[in-house]
């Protein structure tokens, strides 16, 4: 059978450059159009009017809409391969949705309309809500946080607030696991708290017994994902939530891994007190080259009233805005990434119960197929079964043939499939992690183990140096050191560098 | 409708090789009592076309096709076809962040002509690719401005919107952060020249949230000799028309950017964006694309200064932002550069016309306190009523008439003319809002 997840036959041209729109400038080009001004053209006078142009480039339309497809034909994505990049979740997003985010009615309205004169729009937010809370096993929600990050960052700001309105100021430590997504340390401690990291065993769950020796009066919560970051499931989840509550600490679920377990297990069951979902990754709304996303935040009902707001209420026939009482404020100009949380509702609503329910079932199938093909040719960092996405590691390669997991993800890309994630978790030594999602036929995951094997095989046999991998692409490996050492963020800088200093 | 590709074969082919005999083995391993044995109780799967008449039905809900005066940092502004097709490309739509640099140079070029395209509009030395809004990039404006002073108090003028301050009190830790607001006064400056050594930043806004304008130069360079750095929210879609904040000296400038490239959405997804000094690079929140060469010396596109981000510096990292806004930065490049020098003068300069024109109008019923300082927004004070009894009066007669602002403890409406707004629009909007307030 053929892989349908195979995209080598994208017409990819390498070697010539594409200019940048400032390139293609020319002055008297344009491409816009407006009516002729239809009012009196006054006199206005202000120091702070301006009497020369921005500077900006002058382009004809086609010269624009030509450029960038250029550009997006320079650029790999969902609509064209395979894409198992572990812990992004990059599953197919339907079309459809984005019709239905393309409707005048929602897309035209001015955040700041009243609640009255928005009815449509709160109605999909109490619609996704209603699924969110029965998928995540919690009670109230706010749409706020517009990415996962913010998520998780407004998760840890109720912490903060619930801890000092019970005048537990003393309890100023998160802890996060050694194989945690950065954004975890990084949320703690823009929140205001100390992060301590719990090893991870030999298993790759979290150490029961160290976590059980570190935790004392001064936690404050922990953050978790489960399966957490080396596709596992927390089995002893249970009681890492009693020894946490046993301090009056709380419990953060990272939705970042949510794929794995929607319809098999629930976090509010678990005995998570606060989880963020990532819309963009679990209900297919499109990453968009790295964002927009959506981040909702969902708690048990105690935690409610620290919500950030505004949240939706029914209020008789109305569905109003209100701010809960002890509210941490607000994490989003508005109310979040409506667009995106529209798109998700289509989603859900396209899967239904038969679709959510096997959700994970079907995300976890694939992978543990997966792994058992990929694993003749690299052998799993663990034995556990796997979730919705597994981690293998390269360390034997580099000491036999000095080959990293770097390496093999740009051999991938030269053969048609995206990278998995690599180097990440940090645990683990020469790591690539796979995550092939629901979406993918069994032949796309065939060919991708195939297609693995052969790299392996021709490493061995000494057929190819992928260290200098990929020869196919637009581009070769570029050089990130001239990059953060010269800082060009902006054309013309780099033209401007010393040609010797380019050159090293 | 699923989207799992799989038949029942390929799922009794799967089993077999992993050596299961059912779909429920593969969670052997997780606790009984957290495995779920129903079904999730939400209703059955719907069709497209089901949905199509659901989704209008609910679209149906939202008052619809009401004029917009509302502003406040979203516009009513033009979107060209052209920037709303070419970022619904699915290569742009569908990929990840840009980690993986040869397979991802559409995107690493888009975002680095968005960010050069910022910092030219703005005549600063450098962007970065995109925060999550406004709101948001005010945030992270102030904590670089906290890192960089390690002072610990902040000033911010009763001209950011509310919004931002909300969103500002939120996420800046005020247990170790102060922070007060400056009126608008003659002391303006000197009080801030004689306040101590303390202050991080000052905020300001431009247009400010009751729409007035004024020029920075002099305060900035007033407080540069204090080593406080000045922060500037901006409404970029006004820069074909008022002069750019680099020209006005400031540390670092924060903008909305609804109004170039994204549709107005309930308020997101929208894009931050994020302009300062080169002296600042390596204190830069979020992504940063740059310029460089691969192995065969061809010009090159990369992720850059990584090493500030959360993957990798976890609790030390500059800031814990993930994904951003990447497709909407896409949008607000392709809008700039459809609009170009004459067409971003355009359209700022019917908004400020029309904007006149109607204040002009009103004047002679209303008081308007902003004596026309403004270019596109001004405060319409509706006398003996309340700015939301009149918004809900003139929303019946088909108008979004604006939004309450509150000035010195008295609630205003605020007005926002787009370029959009035709004579007809405007003269109808001031006969419906006398008779709303007088008649």
């Amino acid at each position: 059978m053929v892989s349908g997840g195979n995209a080598s036959s994208i017409p990819l041209i390498s070697g010539s450059p594409e200019p940048t729109i400032k390139d293609l400038s020319s002055k008297g080009r344009k491409a816009y159009n407006f009516p002729k001004l239809d009012v009196p053209d006054k006199l206005i006078k202000n120091n702070i009017l301006r009497e020369d142009f921005p500077n900006l480039p002058e382009v004809s339309e086609h010269d624009l809409v030509m450029h960038f497809t250029r550009l997006a034909h320079r650029n790999f994505a969902v609509d064209l391969g395979s894409y198992p990049l572990g812990s992004c979740t990059m599953k197919y997003n339907p079309r459809f949705a984005d019709s239905i985010a393309a409707i005048p009615a929602f897309t035209e309205t001015h955040p700041a309309t009243p609640d009255y004169l928005t009815q449509g729009n709160l109605s999909v937010l109490k619609e996704i809500q209603k699924i969110l809370l029965e998928i995540t096993g919690m009670e109230n929600i706010s749409f706020q946080p517009p990415a996962g990050a913010s998520g998780e960052l407004t998760g840890l700001l109720m912490i903060r607030a619930y801890h000092k309105e019970k005048g537990n100021q003393h309890k100023n430590k998160i802890i996060v696991p050694d194989s945690a997504h950065g954004t975890n340390p990084a949320s703690a401690s823009m929140a205001g708290f100390e992060v301590l990291e719990v090893p991870t065993n030999s298993d790759g769950a979290v150490d029961i017994e160290v976590l059980n020796q570190i935790v004392d009066d001064t936690v404050a919560g922990l953050m978790l994902t489960n399966p957490n970051t080396a596709g596992l499931f927390e089995t002893e989840i249970v009681e890492i939530c009693k020894i946490i509550h046993s301090v009056d600490g709380l419990l953060y679920y990272d939705g970042a891994n949510l794929n794995a377990i929607v319809g098999v297990s629930r976090p509010g069951d678990m005995g998570f007190d606060i989880v963020h979902t990532n819309l963009h990754k679990t209900f297919a709304t499109p990453h968009g080259g790295g964002g927009p996303g959506a981040g909702p935040v969902a708690v048990k009902s105690f935690l409610k009233d620290y919500l950030p707001g505004p949240v939706i209420e029914q209020v008789n026939e109305e569905i109003k805005w209100v701010y809960p009482s002890k509210s941490i404020g607000r994490m989003h100009g508005y109310h979040g990434n409506f667009l995106v949380i529209l798109r998700a509702l289509v989603y859900m609503l396209l899967l239904g119960k038969e679709g959510l329910s096997n959700l994970g079932k079907m995300a976890v199938l694939n992978a543990r197929y997966l792994s058992l093909k990929i694993e003749e040719s690299i052998p799993l960092a663990y034995k556990q079964p796997c979730m919705h996405e597994f981690v293998v590691t390269v360390k034997h390669l580099k000491k036999s043939h000095q080959i990293r997991a770097y390496d093999v993800g740009k051999a991938l890309l030269d053969r048609g499939y995206h990278s998995p994630t690599i180097y990440f978790p940090l645990i683990i030594e020469e790591a690539l992690m796979f995550e092939p999602t629901e979406t993918q036929t069994i032949d796309t995951l065939n060919d991708l183990a195939d297609t693995i094997a052969s790299i392996i095989k021709d490493v061995r046999d000494g057929l190819v140096d992928i260290t200098n991998a990929p020869f196919n692409l637009p581009i070769s490996r570029p050089n990130e050191l001239i990059a953060a050492k010269y800082l060009t963020l902006k054309w013309g800088d780099f033209e401007d560098l010393d040609i010797d200093n380019r050159m090293e | 409708m699923t989207f799992t590709p799989h038949s029942s074969a390929d799922i009794k082919t799967m089993l077999d090789e992993l050596g299961l005999s059912s779909h429920d083995d593969l969670f052997n391993h997780i606790p009984k009592e957290l495995y779920l044995s129903d079904d999730i109780d939400i209703e059955e799967s719907k069709s497209e076309l089901e949905l199509i008449e659901y989704f209008n039905n609910l679209s149906n809900k939202n008052i619809q096709d009401l004029v917009c005066f509302a502003g406040d940092g979203h516009y009513d502004t033009y979107l060209p076809h052209t920037v709303k097709s070419l970022t619904m490309r699915p290569e742009f739509m569908t990929s990840y962040t840009p980690y993986q640099a040869e397979v991802s140079q559409g995107v690493l070029q888009a975002l680095f002509e968005f960010q050069s395209l910022v910092a030219d509009l703005t005549d600063m030395d450098l962007a970065n690719a995109s925060l999550y809004d406004g709101a948001t990039a005010v945030v992270e404006a102030i904590s670089m401005s906290i890192t960089k002073t390690k002072r610990a108090k902040i000033l911010i003028s009763e001209g950011l919107n509310l919004r931002s301050v909300e969103t500002l009190k939120t996420i800046i830790n005020t247990d170790e952060i102060s922070i007060e607001v400056l009126k608008y006064d003659k002391d303006f400056i000197h009080k801030l020249v004689a306040t101590n050594d303390e202050i991080a930043c000052v905020v300001f806004s431009l247009p400010t949230c009751h729409g007035s304008v004024q020029d920075y130069l002099e305060i900035n360079e007033q407080l540069k000799e204090k080593g406080i750095m000045s922060i500037c929210l901006i409404d970029p879609s006004l820069l074909g028309v008022i002069k750019s904040p680099g020209t006005m000296g400031f540390d670092i400038v924060v903008a909305e950017g609804q109004a170039l490239g994204s549709a107005l959405s309930f308020g997101g997804p929208t894009v931050g964006w994020f302009a300062t000094k080169k002296e600042y690079a390596r204190l830069v929140p979020g992504r940063l694309i740059g310029e460089t060469i691969d192995k065969d010396n061809n010009k090159a596109y990369v992720m850059t200064l990584r090493a500030r981000e959360q993957d990798i510096r976890r609790a030390k990292a500059s800031s814990n932002i993930c994904t951003n806004q990447t497709l909407n930065a896409i949008g607000s490049a392709i809008h700039l550069s459809w609009l170009g020098p004459h067409g971003l003068r355009e359209m700022g300069y019917q908004s400020m016309q029309k904007a006149h024109y109607l204040s002009d109008k009103l004047s002679s019923n209303f008081l308007l306190p902003l004596n026309n300082n403004f270019i596109r927004e001004f405060l319409v004070d509706v006398d003996t009523r309340t700015p939301e009894e009149v918004i809900r009066k003139m929303s019946k007669k088909g108008y979004l008439a604006g939004i309450s602002v509150k000035k010195d403890n008295k609630k205003y409406l605020l007005v926002a003319v787009t370029e959009k707004r035709t004579k007809r629009e405007l003269d109808g909007y001031a006969d419906a809002l006398q008779e709303v307030v007088y008649g």
